[in-house]
């Protein structure tokens, strides 16, 4: 029992720690290059392989960590190091007022005429008429929990009241998330949950400071929570999709709830930053190209599993695997609360950490 | 050649030796510290520094209940743990050193293992000691001492106190051991013909001649106990946050660097301040004549 506990919580708790700024070469015999910053997963030779070989592109991969550290790397001077980005949606607002993005030739990207309805209506991404992050993959952080250890299916207030399962819950330690979803159990309406006044991040503030004394511990790493998942330490917890398929994979009984009041929806994109030479350029636009497709949307969807902001791969996938990235039933998206970028994050994230420190 | 160009020569020489280590400290550590501080006095508008010198940040910080509350606990943390240390530290160091004879390098060694490790590695390895089906629960349960798991053991103040105590161990129990080992022996044989017990030859004639590594043991442990977050936020549970990572969060997450940076220098300042207090009443105490001489 414990060398199993033992290894699985090394295999995670590595693995979590590994997925750093580690990049290496993709080589094809050409000079066309595209150094990608982008998260590990989304880069797999696997996926890649069809590209290089046809393309004649040769891709250099660097990893990051999270959405904070690629903006913070860039706006430190990091963008001559890179011809393609992956910033969250909700984050290209600030890559675009520091001047660091360029526009996108979208007559370049033939598959963004295939972007599903919300990402083409979407003003995120966007300035003045131009499209500088365009919607590259999505998805949904629900409520992932141990089937087996709980007698009911969670919904937000599971993590702010009751004592049934104080000490094993989980909250992911991150700001924007942690008081949105305050905002959603509170009953602040969707539309200004990334808006809110004083008066209402007071009250999220309140229910977050409740919800504290219920946590067994605030998550860093998917990796981690995925260990806690299995160790049994956590049995409810707010996440992201993987612990659920992974450890349903080995075997427990995880359930996954999207409540009513709403889910974080999740959209990350390609940007090109200012200053690429036109070859990186080009080769770039080609790479996004390729990444809104049928060939990469189908990998992705059954190696993610994410989906692709286009329906390019939709027909080609099986019903199961269309439910598992949430497109079979488009209305879904009705329920998503898609993450944007308060105009005063500093202020959430201070409050953040008063929750944390109270 | 005479004296003075003797001496002359040797300063010289001992100048221009210090000069590479001078300039890698004031490039790689003075110089950003200094980026720093000036950016201490800066605003941020969204994404944009505005270099207008205000004192805001630091008069912001100053008054915040929750940044002063997490400097005084990441000092309340160092202390305390840097005292467990020297508890724990001082019989092992005074075992190897005086007692051991044939093993004592082995004994060092060994000390030194859990270092060789990752700070990761160490962090999972007490998870699974303390975790709810970890070693130790398992072990009371099966001993009946126990019916139910003892949460508190992993993601509890008590988690986090164990496990930096351990990891910080090692840079606590060598320099007092090397303190421990310089000390001549027939000192401690004196004090014992005139008539001193165990317990008066520790603290009359060790502890005083030992001073030396324990300030040293001390203030490392201290330091490293400070501007560790990584343990506190994987073991420590929801009471794991720490003032390196409200740091960490400024400059990453909240894209705030003057605050952040006012936040850093504001702990620095803090912990100088304590240090040099620290020093000051160690050297005036009576334990501190190992660092005076023979000075009263």
């Amino acid at each position: 029992m414990f060398r199993r506990t033992f290894l699985k919580m090394m295999a995670a708790g590595t693995a979590g720690a590994m997925i750093g700024d580690i990049p290496f070469e993709a080589f094809a015999a050409s000079d066309k290059t595209v150094n990608w910053l982008t998260w590990e997963n989304l880069a797999y030779d696997k996926y890649i392989a069809d590209f290089i070989a046809s393309s004649g592109i040769k891709i250099q991969k660097g990893f990051i960590g999270s959405d904070d550290e690629q903006f913070a790397k860039i706006r430190a001077g990091g963008a001559k190091d890179w011809d393609l980005i992956t910033p969250g949606l909700d984050k290209v607002e600030l890559y675009v007022a520091s001047g660091l993005l360029q526009p996108l030739d979208l007559a370049k990207i033939p598959n963004a005429e295939k972007l599903y309805a919300p990402f083409k209506s979407t003003g995120l991404g966007k300035k003045d008429g131009q499209t500088y992050g365009i919607p590259f993959y999505w998805g949904i952080n629900p409520m992932v929990y141990r089937a087996d250890l709980m007698d009911e299916e969670p919904d937000w207030s599971t993590l702010f009241e009751g004592t049934k399962y104080k000490g094993r819950l989980a909250m992911r330690d991150y700001a924007l998330e942690g008081i949105a979803i305050a905002a959603m159990y509170v009953g602040i309406e969707r539309s200004r949950i990334f808006k809110m006044d004083d008066k209402e991040l007071a009250e999220c503030k309140k229910a977050c400071i409740a919800q504290k004394k219920l946590l067994r511990t605030y998550w860093n790493s998917i990796a981690d929570l995925t260990n806690l998942f299995a160790a049994g330490e956590v049995v409810c917890a707010f996440s992201w999709v993987p612990p659920y398929y992974d450890l349903r994979a080995k075997g427990i009984d995880m359930g996954m709830a999207k409540p009513k009041e709403g889910v974080i929806g999740w959209c990350d994109t390609c940007a090109i930053p200012a200053g690429t030479t036109p070859e990186s350029t080009e080769a770039a636009h080609e790479l996004i190209n390729f990444l809104l497709g049928p060939d990469y949307g189908k990998k992705l969807a059954i190696g993610g599993p994410y989906a692709i902001s286009t329906s390019t791969a939709r027909d080609s996938l099986t019903d199961e695997e269309q439910e598992k990235i949430f497109i079979k039933d488009m209305s879904v998206m009705d329920s998503f609360v898609w993450k944007e970028n308060p105009a005063d994050y500093g202020k959430w994230v201070r409050i953040w950490n008063e929750v944390k420190a109270s | 050649m005479s004296s003075a160009a003797i001496e002359t020569k040797r300063k010289r020489t001992a100048f221009g030796l210090t000069i590479p280590t001078g300039l890698f400290v004031g490039t790689f550590c003075v110089l950003p510290l200094l980026v720093l501080f000036s950016y201490s006095f800066f605003q941020v508008d969204f994404v944009a520094i505005i270099r207008e010198p205000t004192l805001d940040n630091y008069n912001r910080i100053l008054h915040s209940g929750t940044y002063m509350g997490l400097i005084v606990k990441a000092l309340v943390y160092g202390i305390g743990i840097a005292f467990l240390c020297c508890v724990i530290a001082f019989p092992l160091a005074l075992f190897i050193a005086k007692r051991v004879t044939v093993y004592k390098s082995a004994l060092l060694t060994l000390l030194l293992i859990p270092l060789y490790t990752g700070d990761l590695i160490r962090i999972f390895a007490w998870r699974v000691v303390l975790g709810a089906e970890g070693v130790l629960n398992s072990l009371l349960q099966w001993m009946g001492i126990i019916h139910e798991p003892l949460w508190f053991l992993l993601f509890s103040p008590f988690a986090t106190v164990v496990v930096l105590t351990y990891n910080y161990l090692p840079f606590m129990v060598f320099p007092l051991w090397a303190s421990i080992e310089a000390l001549d022996d027939s000192y401690i044989e004196a004090a014992m013909d005139l008539g001193s017990r165990n317990l008066g030859v520790f603290f009359k004639v060790i502890l005083p001649l030992s001073g030396p590594g324990l300030v040293a043991g001390f203030l490392m442990v201290f330091v490293l106990v400070v501007g560790d977050y990584l343990t506190p936020q994987l073991i420590g549970g929801s009471s794991g946050v720490t003032v390196t990572s409200a740091i960490h969060d400024m400059f990453g997450a909240a894209f705030d660097w003057p605050t952040g940076s006012a936040l850093a220098w504001v702990l620095l300042a803090c912990m100088t301040a304590f240090v040099a207090i620290a020093l000051y009443t160690f050297y005036r105490s009576p334990w501190g004549r190992g660092i005076r001489g023979g000075r009263r």
